[in-house]
């Protein structure tokens, strides 16, 4: 592919994002005109209060939460494609979700009580996401053991799905033995929502996924080494336990934030990376890589969109958009690669 | 001139699995190769000889002894400085889709690029000119998983042209590939050792490409390397004890393999050059041994009407075939009839 071809493609993809930005913010349970949503994104606060909390308080941040979880997952998913070589990798398959996870509902429901509530608390945020963080790079670390002794690819994903069940298991005795209030924040966390977040938790999220998003960005050259395999990424010079640990490193940061805040949401991590590959016709993650952060954001705005589409205060949990989504691109992954076995 | 590029001191190689067990596969080894040099190293199956490989990429730490590159201690060299003097292509296939061949190329440069990895000029001249040295500027724009196996490995070893180093290291590269494939890789690998002086050493269980194209044999046997000219190696008999214990034999006059052979019948054989020789290999197979003398079975050849025909000569009959494949059903009925 031209780079003139590559660079329209960026245009057309920063076009789609701001539009979509937009639209996600013009749509909602509450009829507001387009044209006083714009003047109060423009700051002008006059008018209805109530207006101006819905834009400012609950749709604005939404739809950076949307951009920010797309690109944070999407990143991760095509992190881990990467470092175990298998099209079919993502946080979500390798369990590296419901790690995090179970980080989150250790500090919802185990230590929610302490922090009354955990909404509001700063401290309360930083612990939940702080857990997350741990939960996800404990999976991840468990998968790194397991791949070194087993090579065979699909054995490694279905270890993963096994250490998210075994999470999940952990999570639902978890739930079994917590008091009520925090069980309802939690199933209302465990539904996935781009929307709960305050405005607080985004100050905490934003630097969260700009870290780990700038820490992928600088792994790019290691990720491209990688494609070829470890002896060869070694036989360039490539320092391959620090690579992989940076990048492990990123992919926590990046899947565990976002599972915090807004619950698990599926499959955008493995779809996302396969549709940039696609688009710009390359393995090249200089190019994936900024390409993956504006698809994955495009994605999950669209989602979003999509999960408020039915009007009258229902909203469908992100999570089933995003899998309803994601899972036929899965699908034809599969179907495409029959030949996925083992790569090493 | 004949200066010593790599050196390699009682080195021991093998895996350390654990700590407490260690699997030595090769010790006590004292090699050496010069600057512009191709070195084949053969052994069967099993023996050590990709790890060795690995072992001199860097790739495996040394169990034990040392090796010198440029006369300075493999193990002294940080990562990128090693990945700027040697160079490795194993047998593992990248089965990456969308990879382009340029792209696989270019990924070479990775020791000399920026954290970017950023392409310079003159890294993409380096780049062109590897893919225009590999001989694949044909394919430069295919992606890998659309290429053959013989692109493939063009392409592997561009990547590793790519990567500018004074040593190559092969592991396997004519694996997999068909017999005018594994010519044409050798045929670059030895332009690469003359032309640009690269020092090049590589693996095979191919006798014959090793006897015809490398300058140097390390003959892989029992634990023990034996090295010289392929043509010392076949003076000295060393490479018949490579087959003592299977069912091959080396053949010192032709420099090739053939499976032993148990006679079952003598036969004479009355024939001059080209013919004689291909007659003499039919028998060979169906276990005739030649002798001099007259024996039972005579075979003689003769130029009847402008045709080539044999006559086959036993105590009973006397037969007339026209072709090596009828003389050989005659034989074969001969021999059962023995048996």
């Amino acid at each position: 592919m031209n780079s003139g071809k590559t660079i329209l493609i960026f245009i057309g993809l920063s076009a789609a994002l701001l539009f979509l930005f937009v639209a996600d913010i013009l749509t909602g349970p509450v009829n507001i005109s387009p044209g006083k949503i714009l003047s109060l994104l423009w700051g002008n606060h006059t008018g209805d209060p109530a207006l101006g909390t819905i834009v400012l308080d609950f749709r604005l941040p939404k739809a950076l939460t949307a951009i920010l979880a797309g690109a944070a997952l999407s990143v991760s998913g095509l992190q881990m494609q990467a470092v175990f070589r298998n099209p079919l990798a993502g946080p979500y398959v390798l369990g590296i979700s419901a790690g995090a996870g179970l980080g989150a509902a250790l500090v919802i429901l185990g230590f929610g009580s302490f922090f009354s509530l955990q909404q509001v608390s700063t401290l309360g945020s930083w612990l939940q996401i702080i857990a997350a963080w741990a939960g996800s790079g404990l999976v991840l670390m468990l998968i790194v053991i397991v791949s070194l002794k087993v090579r065979d690819i699909m054995t490694i994903l279905i270890l993963g799905i096994l250490f998210g069940s075994a999470a999940s298991a952990i999570v639902n005795i978890l739930q079994y033995f917590s008091q009520q209030t925090m069980l309802k924040a939690f199933v209302i966390w465990s539904m996935g929502s781009l929307g709960s977040l305050s405005l607080r938790q985004l100050h905490i999220l934003l630097p969260c996924i700009l870290f780990g998003l700038i820490m992928a960005l600088l792994l790019v050259k290691q990720l491209n080494a990688m494609l070829l395999g470890e002896t060869y990424a070694k036989s360039m010079g490539m320092n391959i336990r620090l690579s992989r640990t940076l990048i492990f490193i990123s992919t926590s940061i990046l899947a565990g934030s976002i599972t915090a805040f807004c619950g698990p949401i599926g499959f955008i991590g493995i779809a996302v990376p396969h549709v940039v590959r696609l688009m710009f016709n390359t393995s090249n993650h200089r190019i994936l890589m900024p390409g993956t952060i504006l698809t994955g954001a495009i994605v999950l705005l669209t989602g979003d969109i999509i999960s408020s589409l039915p009007g009258n205060d229902i909203i469908i949990p992100i999570n089933s958009v995003t899998s309803l989504l994601g899972i036929p691109v899965v699908v034809w992954l599969v179907a495409k690669n029959r030949r996925l076995s083992t790569v090493n | 001139m004949f200066e010593e590029k790599i050196n390699i001191r009682d080195l021991a190689v093998g895996y350390n699995r654990d700590s407490k067990i260690t699997s030595q596969l090769l010790s006590q080894l004292n090699l050496s190769c010069k600057k512009g040099e191709i070195t084949g190293l053969i052994g069967r199956n099993g023996t050590g000889k990709s790890t060795l490989l690995k072992t001199m990429a860097g790739l495996l730490p040394p169990l034990s002894g040392e090796i010198l590159i440029n006369n300075q201690s493999l193990v002294s060299y940080d990562r990128k400085a090693l990945a700027r003097l040697v160079g490795f292509v194993s047998t593992e296939v990248p089965a990456v889709p969308s990879l382009k061949v340029i792209e696989l190329v270019s990924l070479g440069r990775y020791p000399y690029t920026d954290w970017t990895g950023r392409l310079t000029q003159s890294d993409r001249d380096i780049i062109h000119q590897s893919v225009k040295q590999a001989g694949i500027e044909n394919i430069a724009d295919k992606s890998v998983s659309e290429i053959s196996d013989g692109e493939r490995q063009r392409a592997m070893i561009a990547r590793a042209l790519a990567q500018d180093t004074d040593i190559l290291i092969l592991d396997e590269p004519t694996a997999f590939l068909d017999l005018p494939n594994r010519f044409e890789i050798l045929r670059l690998l030895n332009h690469l050792a003359s032309e640009k002086e690269k020092t090049i050493i590589f693996s095979t269980h191919d006798l014959g490409i090793a006897l015809h194209e490398a300058d140097t044999i390390w003959l892989l046997h029992n634990k023990n390397i034996v090295t010289g000219a392929p043509e010392d190696l076949i003076l000295n008999k060393e490479f018949i004890r490579l087959f003592e214990d299977s069912t091959l034999d080396f053949d010192d006059d032709k420099g090739e393999i053939r499976p032993k052979r148990f006679y079952v019948l003598k036969s004479g054989l009355k024939a001059e050059g080209q013919i004689r020789f291909w007659t003499a290999h039919a028998l060979e197979r169906l276990g005739i041994e030649i002798v001099n003398e007259d024996e039972d079975v005579n075979i003689s050849v003769e130029v009847l009407n402008g045709k080539t025909v044999w006559n086959l000569v036993d105590k009973k009959n006397r037969l007339l075939a026209h072709s090596v494949y009828e003389l050989c059903l005659f034989l074969k009925s001969i021999i059962n009839q023995k048996v």
